[in-house]
């Protein structure tokens, strides 16, 4: 296990030290002491496990395809925006705009999310243990979102067809959001998956599951309501 | 005897039409192309240049070597990108225009010497593979965003906004959202797509700053970071882009096109492009970065001669969009029933939002798209491209420049009170720049 430390050092310097690391051959690799520097571990498209042993800044782990990042206390924002592939695990909580824009990949938050969590989601999944802020799932377009606590005002507003579930209570619904019953399937999946990576949590079928109504698709006069009331 | 038909100076034809339009769908009109409004604003044809006669010297202007050699990204990125001609092709997206006309674009401008764009849509992988020099967009809606195809890139744009509607993001309308580009942008087939306004990561100035900074780290700081924006308070958001860390700036005047758009964005929103060229070059000085962030100026961009003139008045580089398809055959006489079809007619046509393009440009139906042939259409855009660049030398080598980077302000005179208050260009006829 390689290890990093980043007392004193530029972004710039601990990411080229990374990627120095995982082209000689480190699949391990812990950087210590992080101290809510912004960037770190962007763009790592190796199938390497990466720890940092702390908090972290904006935009940890974005445009990532393949490994596996830890985050040991909590994450600012843009947490692992645009990923691809892999996994990011946060110990704390995120800030605004977590999993925004991932086209795959898992991205888990012990803590809560703040707004915006997953905004424009095109895959993959997003699970929070705690709560979210406002806005989550806003023109979310593929992928599943699920949040076992509360979720904030204008929830899955104007979405395509991201999946979002939540355990909690939801301070408000977006434009066009419907909420339905979890299908078997649907409790399936959210047993089997949160017993992946968040054991403990409640089961898939107290979850509520929230989808598009399809109604800010294409524009029907007959809907003027919806769109005058879209965000 | 009949009445002499008088025709309301508030309601005229398209007025009502547009009423009635409104009436039935109960949505504001949907269009593309650009704005239709007559110019009654002060643009660059309210320019002229000064040619040297006794004062200045002139380049024989058939002969004389006049570099058109540009260089952009020079602040931070460890390759700036080297451009052989000063005209680029600006981002349109792979949804919003065929897949031959993005392969003809590049094509056309890597023949030319010169760069092509991506769009709201990822990249295409042969679009990469026909480009000299390829920017990748960033956009709020991060259809297509893939780090890897960012790699590949030799500069990457970060779109805040654009020209035609700065402030409202992309629409393709549903009968753009085939199988192929729903799948491309992860949506559902035939929806009608409305971008996001802003970006999923950062929302002001500040955060940009460190999103700047990430897309540094994902390309190892390698390639240039432009920054573009739509024509609205340029001086300040120029400004802000350069605090940002931009290498490069792009201003997209309010004349830019679109695929589609609200139309009442299209005529009412943003500032032309003559001026913000003034205001953006102005900004820079204000900071002292004019020279060190590069200008590219976007925006009805026609000919050599606007590009001539936003360059004198302080642009590196200009893109064009729509003046690149029309040497595709936008709007050419070809195929005349089915412009009539759409209810218009060659020269007329801004029927882009349709998908029907009768040329096969602004389309995802596979018989349209073969009415634009590859090769030629990349020939054709290459062709423009390099009477453009020959149109400014020839400007250049009359006001005596041996590089079309040194034409200046103090080579054109004003047409106008407007233009000389907009540009500080004295009025012709007068020694006098009005507003001073």
């Amino acid at each position: 296990m390689a290890k990093i430390s980043c007392g004193g050092r530029a972004t710039r310097e601990i990411n080229a030290e990374i990627r120095r690391a995982i082209a000689a051959g480190e699949r391990d690799i812990v950087v210590e002491d992080p101290g809510a520097r912004h960037n770190l571990g962007v763009a790592v498209l190796e199938p390497v496990r990466l720890r940092f042993a702390g908090s972290v800044g904006y935009y940890c782990a974005g445009l990532i395809d393949g490994p596996r990042i830890e985050i040991d206390e909590s994450a600012g924002w843009g947490l692992a925006e645009s990923m691809m592939n892999g996994e990011v695990i946060v110990r704390g909580s995120a800030g605004n705009g977590a999993a925004a824009a991932i086209r795959g990949g898992t991205v888990v938050i012990h803590g809560d999310a703040a707004a915006r969590l997953g905004v424009s989601m095109k895959g993959g999944t997003v699970l929070v243990a705690g709560n979210c802020g406002y806005m989550a799932g806003f023109m979310g377009q593929k992928g599943r979102m699920v949040v076992c606590g509360d979720a904030g005002d204008a929830f899955a507003d104007s979405l395509y067809e991201t999946t979002c579930f939540v355990g909690g209570q939801i301070q408000g619904l977006g434009t066009d959001a419907v909420v339905e019953e979890p299908s078997q399937e649907d409790a399936a999946w959210l047993d089997a998956t949160l017993a992946q990576y968040l054991p403990g949590a409640r089961r898939g079928q107290d979850f509520k599951k929230v989808v598009a109504g399809k109604k800010l698709w294409n524009f029907d006069k007959r809907e003027w309501k919806v769109w005058q009331e879209a965000l | 005897m009949k009445d002499v038909m008088q025709t309301s100076g508030t309601f005229q034809p398209a007025v009502i039409e547009d009423i009635q339009a409104k009436a039935a769908s109960g949505l504001y009109r949907i269009r593309g192309w650009g704005t239709l409004r007559e110019r009654r604003w002060a643009t660059f044809d309210d320019l002229t240049f000064l040619p040297c006669s006794l004062t200045r010297i002139p380049l024989e202007g058939y002969r004389e070597k006049c570099s058109t050699k540009t260089v952009l990204g020079k602040r931070f990125a460890r390759k700036p990108i080297e451009l052989e001609i000063p005209v680029m092709i600006t981002g349109m997206s792979w949804g919003a225009l065929s897949y031959n006309a993005k392969v003809a674009l590049a094509r056309g401008a890597r023949t030319a010497g010169s760069s092509n764009t991506t769009g709201d849509g990822g990249m295409l992988m042969a679009e990469r593979e026909n480009s000299r020099t390829l920017i990748y967009e960033v956009l709020p809606s991060r259809y297509g965003i893939n780090i890897h195809h960012m790699r590949m890139a030799d500069a990457i744009e970060l779109t805040i906004g654009q020209g035609a509607k700065p402030g409202t993001g992309g629409l393709l309308l549903g009968s753009k959202i085939s199988d192929v580009i729903a799948k491309q942008r992860d949506l559902p087939v035939g929806v009608d797509q409305r971008s996001p306004a802003r970006h999923p990561d950062f929302l002001g100035p500040d955060d940009m700053i460190i999103k700047v900074e990430e897309l540094r780290e994902a390309t190892d700081g390698q390639v240039p970071i432009f920054i573009k924006m739509g024509a609205s308070r340029v001086f300040d958001d120029v400004k802000l882009a350069a605090k940002a860390g931009a290498d490069v700036i792009v201003v997209d005047g309010m004349e830019g096109g679109t695929g589609a758009s609200p139309a009442i964005l299209q005529e009412h929103t943003g500032v032309p492009t003559l001026a913000a060229v003034c205001e953006a070059r102005a900004a820079l000085e204000d900071i002292g970065l004019y020279g060190e962030v590069q200008l590219i100026i976007a925006g009805g961009i026609r000919d050599g001669v606007d590009a001539a003139k936003a360059i004198a008045l302080g642009a590196d580089a200009v893109y064009i969009g729509t003046a690149a398809l029309i040497a595709l055959n936008c709007n050419r006489p070809l195929y005349v029933e089915d412009y009539e079809q759409l209810g218009t007619e060659p020269h007329h046509c801004h029927h882009c939002h349709t998908g029907r393009c009768p040329v096969g440009i602004t389309t995802q139906d596979p018989e349209l798209m073969k009415r634009l042939d590859v090769d030629e259409g990349a020939e054709r855009v290459a062709n423009l491209l390099r009477a453009m660049t020959l149109e400014i030398q020839m400007l250049a080598r009359a006001c005596g420049k041996s590089d079309i980077h040194h034409l200046e302000p103090e080579d054109m005179a004003a047409l106008s009170m407007e233009a000389s208050a907009i540009c500080g260009i004295p009025l012709a006829g007068t020694r006098k720049v009005f507003g001073r």
